[in-house]
């Protein structure tokens, strides 16, 4: 098969038989085929290099283009961002002036308008959008919710919604990937994919993190690993990082504080901080998870209203005296983590962001929830490590530590991203000497944010949706059958294939089984049934060996930790299917049956 | 209508593409020259961006070093941090606001900012001497140690001399806070070395050798000051102080006297002066004195001594009278006493010419009871506190 023929073929989707030969006999019935893809054309003037390029080969390289346009579009949304925050409340942190409220409330009210009769696809954050373009429709985000996506986060971002820039530009990245995808008519496998490419290159452009978004992407969006996929999301990734570290600068998102852990009996503290994030993410997720079908539910004509008096109730709470809790809140969370706060104004800004946050969110504003997380989990961790410093002076981390520390305690807990969450501190901190401590606060925030609320935040949000999406948590806490719980005990005669037909036949007398498994000489295992060797015996073959009478081709094997579903297709076509040791073939653990696979299963055999 | 339809632009556009090969190589040709155009708009839109970012930043540096001359620096430290945002890389906001947040005490936040331009510039004299003085207001002696040799070594835009001389000063001041007096005096040494022909920085530098006790350089160094401004009244009362508590009484009442006269109003040197005149009127050990001299002050000496004693044990209510029992012979006071009443004995012998031992004997009880009556009955004054000062520099010059 020529380079170039199957290079079309896989792009278009198309069977391999109905694919011209060579490019030169390709006819016009192709070219006029509605379903021919974009590539698909007669004439090449590049013919030769086409070689080089099957689909899998184009694609990676396709996802560092990906990766450019995504890095520009987030560049021009912080810019818009940036731009909208300065116009609309000012390079300065004010309180007590009309602007706080008449903002966010206005802006309240045009996101509304967009939202409801320009762009209706772009509520909430986008993670589950993107989520279901992967599992519902074939990969597809309309371009449109790019834009809207873009006007509308910008926006309330920019005017003080308690709402972030990453998961929009997630969304960004996904919706631009997908057109590209669309335009370039790859095949649908290839399609699905680029939208989760082009999430990862959104976010790592957000996040100025190539590591944290990479895994988030596989961790919560596309759920399993592979060397294609891996690479895709990796080089575009990359491909969006440098392109916003070109424009706006490799400098972290925080300057990060002096941090050390010195004392393993502190880890304590951490672990106490955990299980304050966990909870504190459980109350965050349950409001959230309370407020939006209430207000989802409520007439149409109030969503006009909702976003306003969203954003009303938080200029209120930056008009009163807490600005910080207003937009994204980067620059706060870096005062933090430099011990600016008292624990009382650390733990007020927690609960604050908290319940803007959720305003924003539940009324349907379009926009992230990263950024609010990092900051209620920073101010937390702030809190709780000022609280602990008073009941334990001797503690020697400093308040920055925890703050922190706390932000990748909130991120496990409430977004249950638990590699991403660890990758994530240490991607923005840069310092490997707080893993300890960060692995372990996290792992209580997920383990008692998930059995306090069993079902993680995403996926609420989309059973709310009325989608069906796969919740990759769950996935990843499931059970998995394994051969060895259908195993039966290796039968009690185990025959040889140097044994003779007669004296097999002797052995297997007494016993009530039918067939019987077989070592073969060098390796591997048959089947010989008891009919079988009766008739041989009866025919007169006593004196040959059970080899020359079963097939010489081997039976399958297992191992025991195999899958259960690993062994269904063998099942089928054998009666039975040894189970041997992987560091000894010869020695037979067991065997698995149609019935006994089936039966594990709950359900009969065919 | 089909006509019509068959020459719009959206068939034009259908037959146009018919052309336009498409091949793998081709596609990749297209994204990068959109990628190209992309970047291009994208350049522009940031380049005019941080343009108007830059001068918003400018604005508002400018209203916060305002601020902050006006003595408000909360306000200052917004603005700063605002001018910040604008123009992230900026180091004169980062470093204005970091010496901001020092002086309004928030020293973490003061030194991550000055860490984060230290990282990028590590010999840059300014930053070095600011995060020396955050350490220095940490009173972690190491650190600003660390950061003002940092500063001292380092490079500086202008004046570099005068810029390192200055993070040297402030160094020395910081240790001799600190009482660090060995590094302060090493350091002023080396400042001495270097200074330029200037009586004020060599005035400073000898009474920062002053402040450290190395009177000999700070002697040397006042000598420089007197040889570029010869009537310069501080130089001279520094001399003549360094002079007088080095012991070199007579060098100290030359230069008091010229400092009293150049600075009628100067009372330390006016004091030192009448001390150093005292000292040199009352000690029996100055060279070129006669033997009648030297018994005439030995004698007057030992009864200032013992009125001292007298009066001393009268302070602490104590009878030393041979014929009282009640006051302990265990008492220093009571057994100073003692040896004063035999030492007396031997006064009328110090004429002769065999007792070469003596005078030394009746100045020991002398020195003695100064010392003991100066730790029992506080400082005294006068004759007293002239052999009390006579006592100590024989001891150091024993030593």
């Amino acid at each position: 098969m020529s380079g170039s023929g199957t290079f079309d073929k896989k792009l278009t989707g198309q069977e391999v038989t109905s694919l011209p030969a060579t490019p030169s006999a390709a006819t016009p019935s192709s070219v006029s085929d509605p379903n021919s893809g974009f590539l698909f054309r007669p004439r090449r003037m590049f013919a030769a290099f086409d070689d080089v390029f099957d689909e899998d080969r184009f694609f990676l390289i396709l996802c560092v283009f990906i990766g450019i346009f995504s890095g520009l579009a987030v560049v021009c949304f912080r810019l818009a961002i940036d731009w909208i925050h300065l116009a609309l409340l000012g390079p300065l942190p004010q309180t007590h002036t009309w602007r706080m409220f008449a903002v966010p409330s206005l802006a309240g009210l045009a996101v509304a308008i967009l939202v409801m009769h320009v762009f209706p696809a772009i509520r909430g954050s986008g993670v589950n959008q993107t989520k279901a373009a992967l599992y519902i429709f074939n990969g597809y985000i309309p371009f449109r919710t790019a834009i809207g996506k873009f006007l509308c986060a910008a926006l309330a971002i920019g005017a003080g919604h308690s709402l972030g820039p990453e998961d929009p530009s997630l969304q960004i990245g996904a919706s631009l990937a997908s057109a590209l995808g669309r335009q370039l008519k790859l095949s649908r496998e290839k399609l699905r994919l680029i939208a989760p490419v082009g999430a990862a290159a959104g976010l790592a452009a957000a996040f100025n993190a190539p590591i944290s978004a990479v895994l988030f992407v596989i961790e919560e969006v596309i759920g399993r690993w592979s060397a294609g996929i891996l690479g895709s999301v990796v080089l575009s990734a990359v491909a969006s990082v440098v392109v916003e570290r070109g424009f706006l600068g490799s400098e972290p998102l925080f300057r990060i504080p002096i941090t050390a852990f010195k004392r393993p009996a502190e880890l304590i503290a951490y672990v106490v901080l955990g299980i304050a994030g966990g909870v504190a993410a459980v109350i965050f997720a349950k409001g959230i998870g309370f407020l939006r079908p209430r207000l989802k539910a409520m007439p149409r004509w109030t969503q006009y209203f909702q976003p306003a008096i969203a954003g009303l109730l938080i200029g209120l709470i930056g008009y009163f005296g807490a600005p910080q809790v207003m937009g994204a809140g980067y620059d706060f969370m870096d005062q933090a983590m430099h011990g600016q706060y008292v624990w009382q104004f650390f733990a007020t800004l927690a609960i604050l962001k908290i319940v803007a946050t959720t305003l924003s969110f539940v009324s349907g504003t379009p926009g992230g929830m990263f950024a609010p997380t990092l900051f209620i989990g920073a101010m937390l961790g702030g809190a709780v490590g000022g609280i602990e410093r008073i009941f334990l002076p001797h503690l020697t981390a400093s308040i920055g530590t925890y703050v922190l520390v706390g932000m990748g305690v909130l991120f496990a807990g409430f977004l249950r991203a638990p590699m991403t969450s660890v990758f994530m501190v240490l991607e923005v901190s840069g310092n490997y000497e707080i893993i300890v401590p960060v692995i372990v606060a996290n792992t209580f925030a997920y383990v008692v944010s998930r059995s306090l609320q069993p079902t993680p935040i995403f996926d609420m949000l989309t059973r709310q949706d009325g989608l069906v999406l796969p919740s990759l948590e769950e996935e990843r806490e499931e059970a998995i059958l394994r051969v060895e719980d259908a195993m039966l005990p290796p039968p009690a005669i185990i025959l040889s294939a140097s044994d003779y037909v007669d004296a097999a036949a002797r052995r297997i007398e007494d016993s009530p089984e039918t067939t019987f498994p077989v070592r073969l000489p060098a390796s591997g295992w048959s089947a010989v049934t008891r009919e079988l060797i009766l008739r041989r015996l009866s025919e007169g073959k006593g004196e040959h060996t059970l080899g020359s009478l079963i097939s010489a081709q081997p039976l399958p094997s297992l191992f025991p930790d195999l899958p259960l579903d690993s062994a269904i297709r063998f099942v089928q076509t054998n009666s039975i299917v040894p189970v041997v040791n992987r560091a000894n073939p010869q020695k037979l653990e067991g065997i698995v049956s149609s019935q006994s696979v089936f039966a594990k299963y709950g359900a009969q055999p065919r | 209508m089909m006509i019509y339809s068959n020459i719009g632009p959206r068939y034009m556009f259908q037959a146009l593409a018919k052309f336009i090969p498409r091949s793998a190589v081709f596609v990749l040709l297209v994204l990068t020259l959109a990628a190209a155009v992309a970047f291009a708009a994208v350049s522009h839109l940031v380049a005019r961006f941080n343009a108007n970012a830059e001068a918003r930043g400018r604005k508002l540096y400018t209203q916060g070093l305002a601020d902050l001359s006006a003595g408000k620096p909360d306000r200052a430290i917004d603005e700063f941090r605002a001018a910040l945002t604008c123009d992230r890389n900026n180091s004169q906001y980062q470093l204005s606001l970091g010496r901001a947040l020092r002086d309004t005490e928030r020293l973490d936040e003061a030194e991550s900012y000055l860490q984060s331009l230290w990282q990028r510039t590590p010999d840059d004299g300014t930053i070095n001497l600011a995060l020396a003085r955050v350490a220095a207001k940490r009173d972690s002696l190491d650190d600003a140690i660390r950061y003002y040799h940092n500063a001292m070594y380092g490079t500086w835009k202008s004046d570099p001399d005068g810029n390192r001389r200055k993070a040297r000063i402030e160094l020395i001041e910081f240790l001799l806070q600190r009482n660090a007096r060995a590094q302060a005096q090493s350091e002023l040494v080396a400042l001495a070395a270097f200074l330029p022909a200037d009586p004020v920085l060599h005035l400073q530098a000898a009474q920062f050798l002053t402040q450290a006790q190395d009177y000999p350089d700070a002697f040397s160094e006042y000598e420089k000051v007197l040889r570029l401004d010869r009537g310069n009244a501080a130089a001279l009362g520094g001399a003549g102080n360094v002079a007088y508590h080095a012991g070199r009484y007579r060098t100290a009442q030359h230069y008091l006297q010229d400092a009293v006269n150049a600075n009628p109003q100067d009372a330390n040197s006016r004091s030192q002066l009448e001390s150093a005149s005292m000292i040199l009127e009352t000690d029996p050990f100055v060279h070129r004195i006669s033997d009648a001299e030297r018994n005439r002050r030995i004698k007057a000496a030992f009864v200032a001594a013992g009125e001292r004693l007298a009066s001393c044990a009268q302070q602490k209510g104590m009878n030393l009278a041979p014929t009282n029992t009640d006051a302990s012979p265990d008492s220093p006071l009571a057994t100073l006493q003692s040896r004063w009443l035999a030492t007396k004995r031997d006064l009328p012998k110090l004429t002769s010419a065999r007792e070469t031992d003596l005078p030394d004997a009746i100045m020991d009880i002398v020195f003695q009871i100064e010392q003991q009556t100066a730790n029992d009955c506080g400082e005294p004054q006068g004759v007293d506190e002239a052999l009390l000062l006579i006592s100590h520099n024989r001891e150091a010059a024993d030593q």
